[in-house]
């Protein structure tokens, strides 16, 4: 919780705009044909550091509201926004809660990372990978969906910041916070310098196939550099990094150049102290964060891109049902994911409930995992992504899938 | 000359003559669709996706022991190494023999400067630190002065970070000290003790480095920046809180290959001692109830007795856990004498032969290779072992490292790190600073890496595949180019970066190819392959010849152009 977060940004912000205003001339743009989606762009939308799954969607009624008021009464949410009969959503996250009563929006709750863990470098590595329990695999299961299923276009992947485990040696991706950002610094020699570069960086080993498609981004996304940008419906982005995030990945899908694939990253989830008071406090802003980001997402891409977006929030595990005494959670087990999009069956909690008494839980402590997040992914890939090769994508697991009607 | 026209101008003064080769660009837009090669498997924790496919040519001993012992080459650093001895051997044992015994180097140079810096805090004491900046911060939350003023030390930490790096002659010191901030991260913005990562860096990591490791994990557990970073601050009997404890054995000394996830602990096999050989999840709760207690003497808890906010590490007895505990298959008995449950657990992990393979496979990766062959690490891993009562540990396990012949025959299995780019550049170019403008730290940030900023506890990652993606790639470029034609200036501050090439050029060298020749030799320190020579020529020869002399006004202009995409060529990456 960095109280002082914001002088640093505005300071990082002064510095950035002396900068862009030093920026040179745009590239030379080359055009190339407008491409088609045969399948939905699939946002993947990773919270690092282990969300408070229990307080993003706490049970509303019942037993398990007294497990959970028991186990948490300084950290219980109140107010809850009704989901069903059994679960609310944490009221900061009212912007989604609309997509949600609208149908565009889902809830797979107790799922996650099906194997014994509770380090977040292990969970979020493989769950990324895509092989629990292995880490000796050389791409992430995004690459090899990629791989597996022939995709070919101009900009097939996008990471937001830098390049995650799930694109593990993709080199076609191309990594930019934001289109304003990516351009390489004209001293009125850049075109040559840039033809220069193309020789040094045609190689074949990591570093020169990342040179090389650093070139190519740079005129893929030149058109964008420099350009206002609008969003469509009156949406509206948060300055924050989140929001910088979702808006260029909007910008990215409206230029159709055929993206399959955008990695986002949101972090600060890993909430030992001080989580929250009440319903407002840390995790509240957050999660408000968070809701609002996707929901002006949505209202954006609500200009026709909408029926072939797929967005889909994970963290790589909840956190302990009962509070430590510094009013936060340690590290959990079971969590909770959100869908979004044109072809979500909405407006449903997904998944087998495991319940919160103490012989139900995860090593007697947290939620534990009823769903392994790869049905959620597989029924993705081969609903809406174009891909029945589920065992290539996730090795050993074609067998286990079994699809929930999360998508259509 | 002193400062190049404004940027348009070499603009106009080619009048926007064929320089755009269009071909390449219409190749740029060509589908990417190169599957990866089959890998070998990658090591724990730090993805990796093998050996480049054609690594560059072995480089001479002196450019690999100056590319991975120092944040880059100087003018004059080769020469000088080339200097200690008459044989490799004796050069490299003579150069680590200096860079270990830094107190002897004469650094007046750097010395200088840092006394010309004009730095406020960062001689202060811990307890000045916390009562000056923290405690005692004598303006009103409420306005920016109160920030600044908590957040002046960390910032002139950084600030003397990068003095040093790019100026200090003593380079290993300032290799390790990032190695072990990384191993031991804590995050810039980290809640309660900004201003205590000065003493953090010093006390803790500078005075232990090259010391014993048992007792730097100690000073790390008991320093206030960890306490409140990791919310061991906060951890009482009646609840511990696991998130130092589980980073202790998962980040600081056993690491995630000896985790053995959440079991039964009578299961972990034992060694002959009777210690697990791996930790499960019941170890870190365990050792967590060992640590409670260990908090700061802060002002967080003025309800409390024997608090008195002098910001040093303090024991609570009364809120520590004393019943008996069990951490790797060791009895801990109820009641120990105070603070020995806590030293008990360190000694546990700092003496286990898992964190010796840890910590020699980091560093080994460090210093080495992205995938360092399994014989050096055991090598290392048994000098950790063999001299752990040492005072001088640590010192013995990089030389173990640094002298083996793993280190003398690897060469471009790692590319640099950003700071690492972005240092060697300033070093490369004999830049001229005293205080960084803050376009220098914003572009750094850009590449992926802020100095102090990583927010997880694991540090930055240390294998190329971090760091080889277009966004940071193209910063480091831009990089290039801001140092190189003196963008970086914090004009409203009056903070300067000079870098002239145009000066540091011999005015007989007239030629395309002879420029290109001098500043290849002079970045590299050797040649490259003809192709990629050929193309920095283009890049300086424009309409000439390669080999027709050079009007000095085209030398002037374009000399820094060319100078950038030698910085920018994969050749200036590797190490």
């Amino acid at each position: 919780m960095p109280k002082s977060i914001l002088p640093r940004r505005q300071f990082l912000q002064g510095c950035s705009a002396a900068i862009a205003s030093m920026a040179g001339a745009k590239l030379t743009n080359l055009a190339f044909a407008k491409q088609d989606n045969p399948t939905d762009t699939l946002i993947v939308v990773f919270l690092r550091g282990g969300w408070d799954a229990l307080n993003v969607v706490p049970p509303r009624d019942g037993r398990d509201r007294g497990f959970y008021e028991k186990a948490r009464p300084n950290l219980k949410i109140s107010d809850l926004l009704p989901l069903s009969d059994q679960f609310g959503l944490h009221p900061a996250m009212s912007p989604l809660f609309d997509l949600y009563q609208a149908g565009k929006a889902g809830v797979i709750h107790a799922v996650g990372l099906d194997h014994d863990t509770r380090s977040h470098f292990d969970a979020q590595e493989f769950i990324e990978l895509g092989t629990p329990g292995s880490k000796n695999t050389t791409s992430g299961w995004i690459t090899r969906h990629l791989q597996s299923s022939g995709i070919s276009s101009i900009l097939p992947a996008l990471a937001t910041t830098g390049q995650p485990t799930s694109l593990l040696n993709f080199t076609p991706t191309v990594s930019l916070s934001a289109p304003d950002d990516f351009s390489l610094w004209d001293n009125g020699l850049a075109e040559s310098q840039q033809n220069a570069l193309r020789q040094l960086y045609n190689g074949d080993s990591l570093l020169h196939r990342a040179g090389a498609r650093t070139l190519d981004a740079l005129n893929i996304v030149s058109p964008l550099v420099n350009g206002e940008y609008q969003p469509s419906n009156g949406a509206f982005y948060n300055d924050d990094d989140f929001g910088i995030q979702l808006k260029t990945v909007a910008q990215m899908i409206k230029l159709e150049a055929g993206l399959r694939v955008a990695a986002v990253d949101f972090g600060g989830w890993d909430t030992h102290e001080y989580q929250n008071e009440g319903n407002s406090g840390y995790i509240a802003d957050l999660l408000n964060s968070l809701a609002s980001g996707l929901a002006n997402f949505y209202l954006d891409l609500d200009s026709g891109h909408t029926e072939r977006l797929s967005v889909v929030v994970i963290s790589e595990f909840g956190r302990r049902l009962v509070q430590n005494e510094s009013y936060g959670t340690d590290h959990g087990h079971g969590s909770v994911m959100f869908t979004l999009g044109g072809s979500v069956n909405g407006g449903q909690v997904f998944g087998n409930w495991p319940g919160l008494d103490n012989d139900q839980l995860y090593d007697h402590a947290d939620l534990a995992v009823t769903t392994d997040y790869r049905q959620v992914m597989s029924e993705l890939l081969s609903k809406r992504l174009g891909n029945s090769d589920i065992e290539s994508v996730f090795p050993g697991f074609s067998g286990s899938y079994n699809p929930m009607g999360i998508f259509r | 000359m002193t400062s190049h026209p404004p940027k348009f101008t070499r603009r106009d003064f080619f009048k926007l003559g064929g320089t755009l080769a269009a071909a390449s660009l219409l190749a740029a837009c060509t589908p990417d669709e190169t599957l990866p090669e089959p890998g070998i498997p990658t090591s724990q924790n730090n993805l990796t996706t093998g050996p480049t496919p054609t690594p560059p040519p072995l480089a001479s001993l002196a450019i690999i022991a100056l590319s991975r012992m120092s944040f880059g080459i100087r003018p004059g650093d080769i020469e000088a190494f080339l200097a200690l001895g008459s044989t490799d051997d004796e050069r490299l044992q003579a150069y680590v023999s200096q860079q270990l015994n830094p107190d002897s180097m004469d650094d007046t140079d750097f010395e200088t400067r840092y006394n010309a810096a004009g730095f406020e805090t960062l001689h202060k004491t811990h307890e000045q630190l916390y009562a000056d900046h923290i405690a005692g911060n004598p303006y009103d939350s409420n306005d920016d002065t109160y920030w600044e003023w908590y957040g002046k030390p960390a910032y002139e930490l950084v600030d003397a970070t990068v003095l040093r790096a790019v100026y200090s002659k003593k380079q290993l010191v300032e290799m390790l000290a990032d190695f072990w901030h990384n191993h031991f991260n804590i995050f810039f913005w980290q809640d309660d003790g900004v201003p205590l990562l000065v003493s953090y860096n010093r006390d803790v990591l500078r005075t232990h480095m090259l010391g014993n490791f048992r007792q730097m994990l100690e000073a790390v557990a008991k320093h206030p920046s960890m306490l409140y970073y990791l919310n061991q601050n906060n951890s009482t009997d009646a609840g511990p809180n696991e998130n130092f404890a589980r980073e202790l054995f998962e980040l600081h000394t056993l690491g995630a290959e000896n985790y053995q996830g959440v079991r039964d602990p009578n299961s972990v096999e034992k060694d002959a001692n009777g210690i697990a050989i791996g930790y499960v999840d019941n170890d870190v709760y365990e050792a967590a109830r060992c640590l409670t207690g260990w908090r700061v003497d802060d002002d967080l808890g003025d309800w409390e007795d024997g608090i008195e906010k002098t910001g040093n590490f303090i024991y609570s007895k009364s809120s520590h856990d004393r019943f008996n505990k069990l951490v790797l298959g060791k009895y801990i008995e109820a009641d120990q004498s105070d603070l020995k449950d806590g030293m008990d657990v360190l000694d546990l992990l700092a003496n286990h032969p898992g964190t010796a393979r840890f910590i020699a496979r980091k560093l080994c990766r460090r210093f080495i290779s992205d995938l360092p062959p399994e014989s050096v690490i055991q090598t290392a891993a048994n000098a950790f072992t063999e001299f752990r009562d040492a005072p001088d540990q640590l010192k013995r396990v990089i030389e173990t490292i640094l002298f083996s012949n793993e280190f003398k025959q690897s060469w471009g299995n790692k590319i640099k790190r950003p700071v690492e780019a972005a240092f060697s550049m300033m070093r490369a170019l004999n830049s001229d600073f005293t205080r960084i403008p803050g376009s220098l730290s914003w572009m750094i940030g850009m590449m992926g890496q802020p100095i102090f900023e990583r927010r997880p506890p694991d540090g930055y990652p240390d294998v190329k595949e971090a760091w080889a993606n277009s966004m940071s790639i193209l910063y480091r470029w831009n990089m290039a180019v801001g140092i190189t034609e003196n963008w970086m200036d914090d004009e409203n501050l009056g903070l300067k970066m000079r870098t002239d090439v145009y000066a540091q050029t011999p005015t007989e060298i007239r030629t395309s190819a002879a420029l290109a020749d001098f500043w290849i030799q002079r970045l590299l320190g050797r040649t490259i392959a003809e192709t990629d020579r050929a193309a920095i020529i283009a890049v300086m020869a424009q309409e000439y010849a390669p080999d027709e002399p050079l009007p000095d006004d085209h030398v002037q202009y374009v000399l820094p152009a060319m100078v950038e995409v030698i910085l920018m060529s994969p050749d200036f990456q590797w190490k």
